[in-house]
């Protein structure tokens, strides 16, 4: 029998580059086949192929063993294909049945929309899923997990063969996951072959049999994932093998800002901590735990309803950023397209934000110092490729935030905040920025990261606070920090029990 | 390669060209191209005389446009500059026809047109009202004011000293145009040299990024609205000084070319984006346009076509060249 999908030398060439290079590999029905490689690779270009929106310079798609032509989103749908992107591509203010019906709803007498049976059909597509989802209600009103499962539904609507996930768990905590992941398991036992791209290699090993790994526009390999460990995937995505690091504390004994009984006026409750010259401060916990709202109080951007903050034992107080970024702190924001860059605007530009006085001492940028300033800061942080003039859009992911890194060495930050400091960085520039983070902890800087990824945390915290409901629920040294210590204090004894469901449903 | 900070500065003529982007020179190509066709055209359209006619009649939607772009680059929009400028050339023109010494008028139209920015820029930025719906109702409000304030009647008789200060000349060139250069060239020293010029194309270019990072949002804002105000003013003594007379209607659809010539320069209403250059040469595109259309007696229906025109194709050339993304 002919596999449900079959990439068969695939190729793509835009001006000046071979994005694509003869892929193929195939995909069964009833099968969850991971798409494997770091950014660049080529796996979005291959999934935009695939949902109609680039057309293959060579090579075809076959379908059941017939090639189809996918020239457009349109006719990807016709054919089966439902394409399930990181971003979700949904409008908040319509109704949740009003999206699942999007570009094509049910009409009567083609003129009027029948709302109704709309939500009535929504209403049984999710049945399967997720019944607790209101099909009436607004989008916006919704998690992100569970516009996860309406796109998931719109897809079964659509009677799609193929479900392509691009990076479905980007946003999701653990039980969210959990869920997806039956719902994934669910799909593939009717028979739909699904595509998941992920950066989650635990993920990804937990739910697909199989993975085809992408680097450089080509397959290195399609492997079972039965037969290899995730060091050897990591070494077929990167090309070469990573170096496992050890920790090393650089800790000093002076403490640098003492914060007590800091809270807003939402999310954050009577949190304080200690954050000492030269040390790596992990901040764990389930996303809504408070941690981004913790680190905004910090950084100046949202206003503490009480407490105190001391640097260097002087009281300080923040109106906005500024005050933060004078008494020498620094936000490295988890959003880096919407919170870090000005996307248009070059390197240097990028990285003079935060300390434009210092380079216009009499009111006239002094451009030479500013190209010295940004050649050495961006030397530092090893920039690549190191064009300074270039626009910081035209840079991946982990080039971006070296910039914005160097934004805060050039300013003479002196507390750095990390949030998420590696959120959809390649694997490879990952570890730059690991060896980066420890490099300015030993330079005296001190560093608070917040993250979702435990090992993240394990790797660079000297010491770490895990947050549950806006407060700060334990603290662990190195001594007695792992992944299970973490969760233990991270999840609510509610949650602990879903959670538990969750591998079992999944076998 | 690896050390550009020693390049550049043994370079400067390089640095020199690198800063005139390919967008300017685009305009620069869309502007020979329509002084070539008035060229050909039009018999003595390249005579002196009227090639400094087409800069003299570019100068007031220069000065607007200018202002203009520095709100379109914080990510803004200023319709109420035509009426800003009709309510700061009625109140100085009553204060000179009363005996007011010329100076002192002069500043209170500044100031007039300051305070119309203020009012823009802090209702945006403070606010946080969308920039088109202030304006579009301070358009309405500083019109209204400067109807109610003249009564609906021009202001006329303005003294012979004030007026021979905008009508002179300088270098061969009218004041003028020398003026509106010499706007042009702070304005091009604002975007390129300050720390304010980094400020606008950041706050425009991403808000919150650009909070994050310290920039001080609310005032880079209200700054453009205020300079976008009081050189509103200064095209307001220009137009004075060459009528004798101030109308309370003066400035009518100002926005709409000022608009225009910043986007043919290469403004984008999204913000983040914009060019002192181009936005003179759009301004001048358009008067060469109007000035050779004249020359060749074609019907002002047929004027508006080609600026219309003008404008769709400048975009789409801007969106051909650009790609997609």
């Amino acid at each position: 029998m002919s596999p449900r999908l079959q990439f068969a030398g695939i190729s793509k060439l835009f001006p000046a580059v071979r994005a694509l290079d003869d892929v193929s590999f195939s995909v069964g029905a009833g099968e969850i086949h991971g798409l494997l490689g770091e950014n660049g690779a080529g796996k979005s270009t291959l999934l935009r192929i695939l949902s109609g929106v680039y057309r293959p310079t060579a090579g075809s798609v076959l379908i059941d063993g017939q090639p189809v032509t996918l020239n457009n989103p349109v006719a990807a749908r016709a054919a089966g294909v439902a394409m399930i992107h990181q971003e979700l591509q949904q409008v908040p203010r319509l109704s949740v049945a009003q999206n699942m019906f999007l570009g094509h709803p049910l009409t009567r007498g083609g003129i009027f929309v029948a709302r109704g049976e709309q939500e009535r059909r929504a209403a049984e597509a999710l049945a399967a899923l997720d019944p607790s989802i209101d099909p009436a209600a607004p989008l916006g009103s919704l998690k992100v997990a569970q516009r996860q499962i309406v796109e998931i539904a719109r897809a079964l609507l659509d009677r799609a063969r193929i479900v392509a996930m691009d990076e479905p768990t980007s946003s999701l905590t653990p039980s969210e996951f959990e869920r997806l992941a039956e719902v994934i398991v669910g799909l593939a036992r009717d028979g739909v072959a699904v595509v998941y791209v992920s950066h989650k290699l635990d993920e990804v090993f937990g739910i697909c049999k199989r993975a085809t790994i992408m680097r450089d526009g080509g397959v290195v390999d399609s492997v079972d994932l039965a037969q290899v460990s995730e060091k050897s995937v990591v070494a077929m995505m990167v090309g070469r093998e990573l170096a496992q690091e050890q920790h090393r504390s650089h800790a000093t004994g002076d403490v640098r800002l003492s914060v007590r009984g800091l809270a807003s006026a939402t999310k954050v409750h009577d949190v304080s901590l200690n954050l000492n010259r030269g040390e790596v401060l992990g901040i764990a916990g389930l996303v809504g735990s408070g941690r981004t709202e913790l680190l905004r109080l910090l950084a100046g951007t949202d206003r503490a309803s009480s407490g105190t903050i001391e640097i260097d034992g002087k009281a300080v107080r923040f109106s906005g950023p500024r005050d933060a970024i004078a008494a020498g702190i620094g936000l490295v924001p988890e959003e880096r397209k919407r919170e870090g860059i000005v996307p248009l605007r070059s390197i240097t530009s990028n990285m003079a934000l935060a300390s434009m006085g210092v380079f216009a001492p009499r009111g006239v940028i002094d451009h030479r110092r500013l190209k010295r300033v940004a050649a050495e800061k961006m030397k530092r942080v090893n920039l690549r490729p190191f064009l300074l003039d270039r626009p910081i859009r035209l840079f991946s992911g982990g080039n971006q935030q070296k910039a914005i890194i160097g934004r805060w060495l050039a300013a003479g930050t002196r507390i750095l905040l990390f949030d998420e400091p590696t959120r959809g960085i390649d694997v490879g520039a990952k570890a730059e920025i690991y060896h980066l983070i420890e490099e300015l902890a030993a330079e005296g800087h001190s560093v608070v990261v917040v993250s979702s990824e435990l090992p993240e945390v394990i790797r660079l915290a000297d010491r770490v606070l895990v947050m549950r409901d806006g407060t700060v629920a334990a603290e662990l040294d190195r001594a007695s920090l792992s992944e299970q210590a973490i969760a233990a204090h991270a999840i609510p004894q509610t949650q602990m029990q879903v959670g538990k469901t969750g591998p079992q449903a999944r076998q | 390669m690896t050390d550009i900070s020693e390049n550049t500065a043994t370079r400067p003529k390089a640095d020199f060209l690198h800063r005139f982007s390919m967008r300017d020179a685009g305009t620069l190509i869309g502007l020979i191209v329509i002084l070539a066709v008035f060229g050909a055209l039009v018999p003595g359209f390249f005579a002196e005389r009227n090639l400094i006619n087409i800069l003299q009649q570019s100068s007031i939607n220069a000065c607007l446009a200018l202002g203009m772009t520095l709100v379109i680059i914080s990510g803004g929009i200023d319709l109420s500059v035509g009426p800003t400028a009709a309510l700061s050339a009625v109140i100085s023109a009553s204060m000179l026809v009363a005996g007011v010494p010329f100076p002192l008028a002069i500043v209170s139209s500044f100031a007039v047109g300051l305070a119309c920015g203020l009012l823009n820029g802090v209702l945006v930025a403070h606010v946080g009202l969308q920039p088109f719906i202030v304006t579009l109702g301070t358009l309405s409000t500083y019109r209204a004011l400067a109807l109610i304030y003249t009564g609906g009647n021009p202001v006329l008789g303005l003294p012979a000293g004030f007026r021979s200060i905008f009508n002179g000349s300088l270098f061969g060139l009218p004041l003028a145009v020398v003026i509106v250069a010499v706007v042009a060239l702070v304005a091009w020293i604002i975007l390129k040299k300050t720390p304010f010029g980094e400020y606008l194309l950041a706050v425009g270019g991403n808000e919150e990024a650009a909070y994050i990072a310290g920039v001080p949002i609310a005032r880079t804002k209200i700054a453009a609205y205020m300079i976008s105000g009081l050189l509103a003013a200064l095209a307001a003594q220009i137009l004075i000084g060459r009528l004798g007379a101030a109308e309370p209607i003066l400035g009518n659809l100002w926005e709409l070319d000022a608009i225009a010539a910043a986007a043919i320069g290469g403004a984008s209403l999204m913000g983040g984006k914009g060019s002192v250059v181009g936005t003179i040469l759009g301004a001048v595109i358009l008067g060469a346009m109007r000035n050779g259309l004249t020359l060749m007696n074609v019907q002002s229906f047929y004027q508006l076509l080609a600026t219309g025109l003008i404008i769709l194709a400048a975009m789409l050339i801007d969106r051909v060249t650009r790609g997609r993304g």
